[in-house]
């Protein structure tokens, strides 16, 4: 009993114990390398498919600008919620974080994403202007008339014997133009994104 | 510099008190405060208290998107605090509202408008490091010669 409660008096009494105890303090942590921090730009050249901007969950927490080195993904810190989809959506690596890339690259996984258009029948006024705004409509059919209606069917979209048809869910990119410029919310577009093991570009 | 407010300086570097209010965030911010409070990252060895009591904070936590029902209170909570005192936005919802400040919803981010935020702290949440390296950081920094500045 004795002897023990010396032995801790005199190591309480050692300087260097006093020292760690009033003043020692372990460092805030530090960043682990894998941990998945906001996606920083690989160098790799964007092509403008803008792949990342149509899977980000958040509202204005990536955009795609032009710069004089040409397209490149900019991400908004005080949006982006690092979910790292960006990251395994781009087809061509532009960005990284983490060890999103490296696992993407030894597991072969990767995300096929589908757009899934709804129209609330009863909300639509068959204005057309979802089928206007529409930049793949624009593409496939540059004659399509403020009414939304025309005679070519390879559009997305277009109003149809008096009701606003949808053709080619398919060829819808997700950029949300048509939810925007609706009146009356009446269009939804929902994204559906499917994980896959080996991207379709490599099977 | 007088004597007194350097002895004022040390103990105000050392020892901080932490409120922190949710504004309607999701929960996700909150738990990482929590998390500076368990033994890993261990607050309390940098002098770091966590009260809920505004009357006895120094720094104030703000978490959440800024629903409605905060439109005056948290004015309120902010007021009671005692000078010197610095608001911290911790997470994107005090700044941007993240995924809630869509069409339709009734949050009203950013904190700023409301009360003045001296710290933003982005992150979907922010790691318990980020946090705590904003309070180690921005504190001594907001109240270092306070009486002198004021006078």
């Amino acid at each position: 009993m004795a002897t023990s409660l010396s032995y801790y008096l005199r190591e309480m009494a050692r300087g260097e114990w006093l020292r760690k105890f009033l003043f020692v303090k372990t460092a805030p942590y530090e960043t682990p390398p894998h941990f998945r921090d906001y996606p920083r730009l690989t160098g790799k050249e964007c092509t403008h498919c803008l792949a990342c901007m149509m899977i980000c969950p958040t509202p204005g927490a990536i955009e795609v600008l032009k710069t004089e080195n040409g397209w490149n993904p900019v991400i908004y810190p005080g949006h982006c919620i690092r979910c790292g989809l960006c990251v395994e959506a781009c087809p061509e690596g532009v960005l990284m974080s983490g060890r999103i890339l490296e696992s993407q690259f030894y597991d072969n996984t990767g995300y096929a994403s589908t757009f899934h258009i709804t129209v609330d029948r009863v909300r639509c006024m068959r204005c057309g202007n979802c089928s206007v705004a529409c930049p793949v409509n624009k593409e496939e059919d540059p004659q399509l008339a403020a009414t939304g209606t025309g005679a070519n069917d390879a559009v997305i979209m277009r109003v149809k014997g008096g009701e606003l048809q949808i053709l080619h869910e398919e060829k819808c990119t997700g950029c949300k133009t048509c939810e925007e410029t609706c009146p009356n919310s009446a269009i939804r577009v929902a994204r559906v994104v499917e994980a896959i093991h080996v991207p379709e570009e490599e099977g | 510099m007088s004597f007194l407010q350097s002895i004022k300086n040390s103990v105000r570097s050392k020892s901080i008190h932490v409120s922190y209010v949710n504004v309607g965030s999701c929960n996700g911010c909150d738990i990482e405060v929590l998390a500076m409070l368990a033994p890993r990252y261990d607050i309390e060895q940098y002098g770091i208290y966590v009260h809920n009591n505004p009357r006895e904070a120094d720094v104030l936590l703000v978490t959440g998107a800024f629903t409605p029902q905060w439109e005056d209170k948290l004015k309120s909570i902010w007021d009671k605090i005692p000078e010197p005192k610095v608001a911290i936005a911790i997470g994107n919802c005090p700044i941007s509202g993240c995924v809630f400040n869509r069409r339709g919803s009734y949050v009203d981010p950013p904190v700023a408008k409301h009360i003045p935020i001296a710290a933003e702290v982005p992150g979907c949440p922010p790691r318990p490091t980020e946090i705590l390296n904003a309070v180690l950081s921005l504190a001594p920094l907001v109240f270092k010669d306070y009486e002198e500045k004021q006078s």
